[in-house]
């Protein structure tokens, strides 16, 4: 196995937080607390020692009291920021109540957040977290800056935010920008980024003339380490079908099981424990009108029927891709008459939030296209939008907070394609 | 996210999460289970029965973890997941390589 420390973890398991203050019961309490809550604790009871503890030893955070003798809170915040050791490490102020100049001043100074004395110790955690959330990624970047030789500076950032705004770029190429066309079916797509870049992803492979390889899947997290991912898969997966079409051994196409597997023997050779992708690889047989699969721990796609009007999950088999080694993953086949639609989605649609902890859910993805496939004229495109409408209503937001992706595949009635362009 | 723990015998430890574990909370979780190997504490129950919602920074949490204990030659197990939870467990397969128990009595059984 590998080992599951690296870079690419945004999280670090071993973070450091520097407690301030001139009162010995306060910097007790805060160490007995953090330390509960699994995090290294250093202390000083005064402005000067905090600094030599901070410079000496850069910690991830600092919980700094504004009202100490000698040198104060703003004080340390301002030589804490002109240090550029210290320059970044984020800052939290304890400030005793109604103090309200002091918060404006702290933050004016540059601190992160501020709590108010006297505090509730889960307030503190709290508080500690979210500002630890927000400044990791920075943490992750900084390094990235340095190597740049430009430092912090403007310049720096600028060049940075250039390639990350290239790295999306690319990324937005890697996706087909229009379904294939193909003959008897039609396929739409649907991908909203929650961020610049996408965890969510999707693919179409040409195998043969009658066989295509589709493939929808969601990177765990979001952001670059996500969207790195993501191009290793969908470019593992090219590869991986371009070599067996052309050995011509695995007539007539590649087992998707067996090729789920590589790519999951890959991630969890090549990358963190804790980044995997959950999806869904199938080849569709255009003559045959069948899908055959494979689902890597990805939610359950739905088979819309047109002859019974039911709708059917495609079955499980196989865990998340890219954690363990054991993983095993099979095939199966699911037939599309005609008229019959399938429909494959990441968690981002099905876990919209509407109403605080409600979600939008399967059975209301589900109902949304039992209700409009109904006759048998509803074109996937036009699933796709009344998804994301549907979506918008449900969450009352256009604003994804997850990436969302859809593939609607529709095997077409005999005449539809006829009617559809006379119309 | 509240947690607390208790010893039972044999040296196995329970750690009892009660409240969703989603965003950020999944990092408080984490360095929860992994303190407990710090200590020396390679046998695990993890006590979801109050957890009602997890993501997939949880799930990577999980993951992240049982493999550290695995590698330190200790076990981790979760133990009654509610419905919600134990959904994403089963979607994922991960149910296939976790153990995952009903009652606290197999759970602890499962280090004996």
């Amino acid at each position: 196995m590998h080992q599951p420390t690296s870079p690419n973890a945004l999280r670090t398991t071993e973070e450091t937080i520097l407690v301030v203050d001139d009162d010995i019961d306060i910097v007790e309490l805060l160490k007995i607390s953090l330390e509960s809550d699994g995090f290294n604790v250093h202390t000083a009871c005064d402005g000067a020692s905090g600094l030599e503890n901070a410079w000496a030893n850069v910690p991830d955070l600092v919980l700094l009291d504004v009202m100490m003798p000698h040198k104060d809170g703003f004080q340390v915040l301002k030589e804490l920021r002109e240090d550029a050791r210290t320059k970044a490490v984020p800052v939290i102020l304890l400030t005793a109540r109604g103090q309200t100049e002091d918060k404006i001043r702290g933050l004016d100074t540059g601190a992160d957040d501020y709590i108010t004395k006297p505090f509730d110790l889960r307030e503190v955690t709290a508080r500690v977290e979210a500002v630890l959330g927000r400044t990791r990624p920075i943490k992750y970047i900084n390094p990235l800056m340095k190597a740049m030789g430009d430092g912090f500076s403007e310049e720096g950032v600028e060049k940075l935010a250039g390639h990350l705004e290239a790295a999306a770029a690319i990324q937005r190429k890697l996706l087909p920008e229009k379904a294939p066309s193909l003959p008897k079916f039609d396929i739409a797509t649907l991908l909203q980024s929650s961020t610049s870049v996408s965890g969510d992803f999707y693919d179409f492979i040409p195998l043969s003339e009658k066989h295509i390889g589709i493939v929808l899947g969601d990177v765990k997290g979001s952001g670059i380490p996500a969207a790195l991912v993501m191009v290793m898969i969908r470019t593992a997966l090219r590869l991986l079908c371009d070599e067996a079409m052309n050995r011509k051994t695995d007539f007539p196409y590649p087992e998707p099981a067996a090729i789920l597997k590589r790519i999951n023997d890959l991630l969890v050779r090549d990358t963190d424990v804790e980044l995997f992708a959950t999806m869904i690889y199938g080849v569709l047989d255009t003559a045959d009108a069948t899908f055959t699969y494979t689902n890597g721990g990805h939610c359950y796609p739905l088979h819309y029927n047109h002859r019974t009007g039911e709708i059917d999950f495609l079955e499980a088999c196989g865990m998340l891709v890219g954690a363990f080694e054991e993983a095993a993953f099979t095939t199966k086949t699911c037939t599309l008459a005609p008229g019959d639609i399938l429909v494959a989605y990441t968690d981002g649609i099905t876990e919209a939030e509407g109403p605080p902890d409600i979600f939008y859910g399967e059975e209301r993805l589900a109902a949304c296209l039992a209700k409009h496939a109904a006759g048998g004229k509803l074109a996937p495109t036009a699933f796709c939008e009344l998804v994301q409408n549907d979506l918008a209503r449900f969450s009352g937001s256009t604003q994804p907070n997850d990436d969302r992706a859809l593939v609607v595949i529709k095997h077409e009635l005999r005449n539809e394609r006829l009617v559809r362009y006379s119309s | 996210m509240n947690f607390d723990t208790t010893t039972r015998e044999q040296n196995v430890t329970v750690l009892h999460i009660e409240g969703k574990i989603i965003g950020n909370t999944a990092d408080t979780f984490q360095r929860a289970m992994e303190r407990q190997l710090k200590e020396g504490n390679r046998n695990l129950v993890v006590a979801l029965m109050d957890v009602p919602l997890i993501d997939s920074s949880a799930l990577g949490a999980i993951i992240l973890t049982v493999q550290s204990f695995r590698e330190s030659g200790g076990k981790l197990v979760l133990l009654n997941p509610q419905r919600a939870v134990r959904d994403i467990l089963e979607v994922t397969h991960l149910a296939t390589v976790l153990e995952i128990y009903d009652t606290e009595e197999s759970a602890l059984s499962a280090f004996s």
